[in-house]
């Protein structure tokens, strides 16, 4: 027989693995009460927190306010972000309240269309990142209660008055957060057939699933459809999805799962992604993808020797000895001197040496997304670090909190219980940064051979050399003593 | 998942609710440490306070300035930050009243010392004081 006269056999492509497809989790996704379930017991915890960190001790490490805020929620929030989703969003305890509230209070007005952008998010984002340095947020349970009790007034006044889902879309700093980190999940909540979407004619998936009243004369919202205005055929990506699953439920044809990707393809492609429009003229999530990266570096150079000596130079040489504006000038720096220089010095090389045919301020808002990567692995690197040397904290913290209601039956806290030791953890904190590392490296890579095919190297070089510049600094700082101080400046 | 609308009475229920939540909140505040029969003074050696080896030296007295003698006395120094090693110690007599512990810090920055104490009498002493700008070890 001859073997070249058989036609080769395309072998087709095997399906994405589809989450709510496995046994009991899938089941448990699609219950249409999963939201609520995953939220209660977050909603529970976050009012023990609130409690504990206004009544309990004012020391953080025996406090659950601060022990559950600063290690344990920010080390699982960034590794579940890593290994799965933006999961967090989902069982949001925020959004339990707001959705209780609107029982009370009917949101009447939309969200104005001049703020329909993330400048708001990107100002509270930058506004988090610098009260937790001023008022060293990590050493005060009752501050740390007054944060969780703001950020539930925060939602709900704001979707209190606005309908949708405004908070998470254009306010919340948590929720941005997420979303950027979230490009980089490996389970994304997609279409699972775009031709069963092309014969839908109800379009219940952002419009919700609709009855009619009992009278006839109007539709009632049965199951909402997308409250961030993702239209899932046209849904890119994880960014603004807070994987609420509504889309899956108001579904008629069970066409949306939450589906395996390669992480980090969707900073690669930049097609208009439904309520997103194109990434690459969204100067306002460039700018949210800047701080994201930066500010990861920025968080950690708080927490070492180096600042200290940074901070008294400067309160020195400008004669100042209030810490608010030697910070201020911190932050100016990290968060807008050096992005803007290295951004702009690596996209005019781009486009002199490499010859990118865009605009000088177009090129730096497309492989600014590049930088992500790098980012998320400086925020893993440093809120790993916390969540593994203090591990098991919770354990002394929750038996003390127990032992001062009265009840004995936790026994005497282990003070001693702490975590894994900080030379295992520092491996897996290079591991993080590596990897970070190597993502922005082909992001990067790969915009610039879709920009310039021929000479993609001479696009390449310039972004690498930044990736390889912010790389070295996240190494560098890993390695620097630790120093946590609730007073910076010694003057 | 969407919710059924509540009745006027049970909005202004929810109101009266958030409302007194929100003042109750508002007015409270951590309570202070009571004030104690005893008086403690500290120092720490070297100064300024590295990381590494420490001596916490202090004196208890009584209300009437005399030194509280044969107390048994542990020594906690712990980080502002949440999740970091405690370091714990036994405070030795080393005069009437006077007593002393050696901690090993391994961190730089702000700590606080907590000293649990059992006295002669069977009363409970708890102390809490800071020890702060803790510095990096010095190179030699």
């Amino acid at each position: 027989m001859n073997s070249s006269s058989i036609p080769p056999v395309e072998s087709p492509e095997p399906p994405p693995f589809d989450l709510l497809r496995v046994p009991v989790v899938g089941p448990l996704f699609r219950w249409r009460y999963a939201r609520p379930v995953l939220q209660v017991p977050l909603l529970i915890v976050s009012v023990i927190m609130i409690l504990h960190g206004l009544f309990g001790p004012s020391l953080a490490p025996k406090n659950l306010a601060t022990t559950l805020s600063w290690l344990h929620f920010r080390g699982v929030l960034v590794l579940v972000l890593l290994c799965a989703g933006n999961f967090f969003c989902l069982a949001c305890p925020f959004m339990l309240v707001r959705q209780m509230a609107r029982r009370v209070f009917t949101p009447r007005f939309n969200w104005p269309r001049a703020l329909r952008n993330k400048w708001i998010s990107v100002a509270l984002f930058v506004l988090i990142l610098f009260t937790y340095e001023l008022f060293d947020l990590w050493s005060s349970p009752w501050w740390t209660a007054w944060l969780i009790i703001g950020y539930f007034l925060s939602v709900l006044v704001v979707d209190g008055f606005f309908k949708h889902a405004s908070f998470c879309k254009f306010v919340c700093p948590i929720g941005q957060f997420n979303f950027v980190a979230s490009t980089l999940s490996p389970l994304e909540v997609k279409v699972r057939d775009q031709v069963v979407c092309t014969s839908c004619v109800t379009k219940d998936c952002i419009r919700g699933r609709r009855e009619a009243s009992a009278d006839r004369t109007s539709e009632l919202v049965v199951i909402r459809g997308c409250e961030l205005a993702l239209f899932q055929p046209r849904k890119v990506g994880n960014m603004d999805c807070t994987f609420c699953l509504d889309c899956v439920h108001a579904c008629p044809h069970d066409n949306i799962g939450i589906l395996s990707r390669m992480p980090g393809t969707e900073l690669l492609t930049d097609p208009l992604r439904s309520g997103i429009g194109y990434f690459s003229k969204r100067k306002d999530l460039a700018a949210l993808a800047i701080v994201f990266t930066f500010g990861a570096l920025l968080n950690a150079f708080g927490m070492v020797s180096p600042v200290y000596a940074v901070e008294n130079w400067l309160g020195k040489m400008l004669h100042v000895s209030l810490e608010a504006p030697v910070l201020g000038l911190i932050f100016i720096f990290f968060l807008v001197v050096e992005p803007v220089l290295l951004l702009l010095v690596a996209g005019w090389l781009a486009i002199t040496w490499g010859g990118v045919r865009r605009s000088l301020l177009s090129t730096v808002v497309r492989y600014t997304y590049g930088l992500v990567p790098l980012g998320f692995g400086m925020w893993l690197a440093h809120y790993g670090f916390h969540f593994l040397t203090g591990l098991y904290t919770i354990i002394p913290v929750t038996q003390s909190a127990v032992a001062s209601l009265g009840h004995a039956f936790l026994g005497q806290p282990r003070w001693t219980l702490t975590g894994l030791s900080a030379n295992v953890v520092q491996v897996v904190e290079i591991g993080f940064l590596l990897l970070g590392f190597a993502g922005s490296l082909a992001v990067t890579h790969g915009l610039a051979e879709e920009d310039s095919p021929a000479g993609s190297l001479r696009v390449f070089i310039p972004w690498a050399t930044v990736c390889a510049v912010l790389w070295v600094a996240s190494m560098w700082l890993i390695f620097q003593p630790m120093e946590m101080r609730a007073t910076l400046m010694s003057g | 998942m969407i919710f059924r609308p509540l009745s006027t009475w049970q909005r202004r229920l929810f109101l009266a609710v958030a409302v007194t939540a929100v003042l109750l909140g508002v007015a409270c505040r951590q309570k202070a440490d009571p004030v104690s029969e005893f008086t403690v003074e500290r120092e720490f050696t070297p100064l300024p306070v590295q990381v590494g080896p420490v001596r916490v030296t202090f004196t208890v007295r009584d209300r009437a300035s005399k030194p509280v003698e044969d107390a048994h006395i542990s020594v906690e120094a712990d980080m502002s930050h949440a999740g970091m090693s405690p370091v714990f110690a036994e405070a030795k007599e080393i005069q009437p009243g006077r007593y002393q512990a050696d901690l090993a810090l391994g961190m730089a920055g702000d700590w606080v010392i907590l000293l649990h104490g059992t006295l002669a009498s069977g009363e409970k002493l708890e102390r809490q004081f800071d020890m702060k700008g803790v510095q990096p070890r010095a190179l030699n």
